[in-house]
């Protein structure tokens, strides 16, 4: 799934009657991503922009993709392996190294630029290990929303009605550990712990969307939404159904245009995102 | 009654000694200033009285430990360190410690209490209002009204008028008073004239208790040469005390 080859070139090369069945379905199973990344962007993009860790956002998604970018060079070479298991573990092993460091005093931008480049390093280190497949590089980096497989969406599906879940079901708790974490305590409700959980969701979350759109749209697609989200609505609930409908109609628009224009999509989705985001400023 | 009793509270942090060998018991109800400069542990003393540090010594409230007394105090931070980019509405702030436990759905009675408290501070009008756009004084009465919400019986203010004007002070003051009847109260402030009305005992804190007693027996000027280190003058008036030129006019 992850590395079949060609990674721009649509399946409607393929002729005849069965070109309009191919297309139908992987278009369709990028409407559905497209879907899903809107309700994890809903959650976590909110969150983030609440809390202020936006940057924390990309650090993920670069360590992501250099998990991801080990996986592959494992799977070629070594044994065969599931590329995006290696991206969760690295994306967990930054947040949490992140949550550990904030615990410690130190700057969460300072942890997180470190790691940063840190992850940037070995993705680059990966990823030129395994230069005969550029194409792989390519698709981690910049996604392949037209060329998910109905696995890759059965996963992204499950993953994303995992969040919302513990995300409904820890929300007052979460909240009030980003607005006020001393308050917190005291009313029995751990700071530290609702912390990291949302690093670990964020960690999750951030891996569908590599998937998805890949480690550079990631930020593209959490984070714009929601900062856009935040200067258009009054409300949390507001924020986040707004940064709901953001992504999707990025999503839904980019995928539509590149049916027209022959470009990778995940580039035009991220151009929409930003576009809406600086539209809020018009209207301020 | 006592409400608070600490014997020998020492707490470190690491290698530091934040505050050492710290004994008093205050009255319910009864109205408490802690005063002393920056890094003194007042901020640790308050939270060594919720048992959020560890610490060595006795601290017993109400007959509990703290841990287990924490139902009967209500606690203020300091309000630089609230997050302010998250859009919520007044209500939503003053019932939030009140439903946190609760995964879906507020009850009448919690919203009843918010209410309650919010008319105590005089914000009722506001329920629906965005927190992050009100002045810097309102949003100090919402914080006192969540704080209140719960009808604590030992109020813990950590510096509340720092970085409120005058008008603000003042009626945060007067919220205070009508409430120092039922309660205990103890709030950490760089100014004491503002508040020579409430005050019953004052504790003077630099890592130790320099002084702890009442007005007349702590504020002199031996003590604020020792809490400060610089001379500041009083002027008293009987049992009350005023400090000139402390350094009130720095957190106004
Ligand atoms: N969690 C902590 N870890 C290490 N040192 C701390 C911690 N909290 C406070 N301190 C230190 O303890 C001292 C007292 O702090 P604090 O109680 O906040 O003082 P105050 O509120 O009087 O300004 C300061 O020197 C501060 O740096
Ligand atoms: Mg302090």
């Amino acid at each position: 799934m992850l590395y079949g080859g060609q990674r721009f070139t649509y399946p409607h090369i393929i002729s005849g009657v069965n070109a309009v069945i191919e297309i139908t379905i992987w278009v369709l199973r990028a409407f559905i991503a497209i879907f899903v990344i809107a309700a994890i962007s809903s959650t976590i993009g909110s969150y983030s922009v609440f809390r202020g860790s936006t940057f924390l956002v990309s650090g993920i998604a670069h360590g992501a993709l250099a998990g991801a970018a080990l996986g592959v060079l494992i799977s070629l070479y070594i044994v065969p392996a599931e590329p995006y298991f290696f991206s969760i573990i690295f994306a967990l092993g930054i947040a949490l190294a992140v949550g550990y460091a904030s615990k410690k005093q130190e700057s969460m931008d300072v942890a997180v630029g470190v790691l940063f480049a840190l992850s940037m390093s070995l993705a680059i280190l990966f990823l030129s290990m395994i230069r005969e497949y550029s194409a792989i590089a390519w698709s981690l980096i910049m996604g392949n929303l037209l060329l998910l497989s109905s696995a890759d969406i059965e996963l992204m599906i499950l993953t994303a009605v995992f969040l919302t879940l513990i995300f409904s079901l820890t929300h007052r708790k979460m909240l009030f550990s980003i607005f006020d974490p001393e308050m917190a305590k005291v009313s029995g409700v751990n700071p530290f712990k609702y912390e990291s959980l949302l690093f670990v969701l964020m960690a999750v979350g951030i891996v569908v969307l590599l998937m998805g759109v890949g480690a550079i749209l990631v930020y593209a697609l959490l984070v714009i939404p929601a900062a856009a989200a935040r200067r258009s609505f009054k409300t949390v609930e507001g924020t986040m159904a707004g940064a709901f409908a953001f992504t999707a109609i990025s999503g839904f628009l980019g995928i539509a245009l590149s049916l027209y224009i022959d470009v990778a999509p995940s580039a035009l989705v991220g151009l929409i995102a930003t576009i809406i985001y600086a539209f809020t400023f018009l209207k301020n | 009654m006592k409400s608070i009793v600490i014997e020998r509270l020492t707490v470190k942090y690491g290698d530091y000694t934040a505050l050492k060998n710290i004994t008093f018991s205050v009255e319910h109800p009864s109205f408490l200033v802690v005063m002393g400069p920056n890094g003194a542990g007042k901020t640790t003393l308050l939270k060594a009285l919720m048992g959020q540090v560890n610490y060595e010594g006795k601290i017993v409230i109400f007959g509990k430990k703290p841990i287990e007394a924490l139902d009967r105090m209500g606690y203020m931070p300091q309000r630089e360190r609230i997050n302010r980019n998250i859009p919520l509405k007044v209500k939503d702030v003053v019932l939030m410690p009140l439903i946190s436990k609760n995964v879906f759905g507020i009850s009448k009675e919690h919203i009843a209490m918010a209410k309650n408290a919010l008319k105590i501070v005089g914000m009722e009008s506001f329920w629906n209002s965005q927190f992050s756009s009100l002045s810097g004084g309102q949003q100090q009465r919402i914080l006192l009204a969540r704080t209140l919400a719960r009808d604590p019986d030992i109020l813990i203010l950590d510096e509340p008028f720092s970085a409120t004007d005058v008008a603000t002070k003042l009626k945060l003051i007067e919220i205070l008073h009508s409430l120092k009847k039922k309660k205990t109260i103890i709030l950490v402030a760089h100014d004491i004239n503002p508040l020579v009305e409430c005050t019953d005992k004052v504790l003077l804190l630099n890592k130790e208790i320099i002084a702890f007693g009442t007005m007349a027996e702590t504020l002199t000027e031996e003590n604020m040469e020792r809490l400060y280190g610089t001379r500041i003058p009083i002027i008293r008036y009987g049992e009350v005390c005023y400090t000139v030129g402390s350094d009130s006019h720095i957190h106004i």
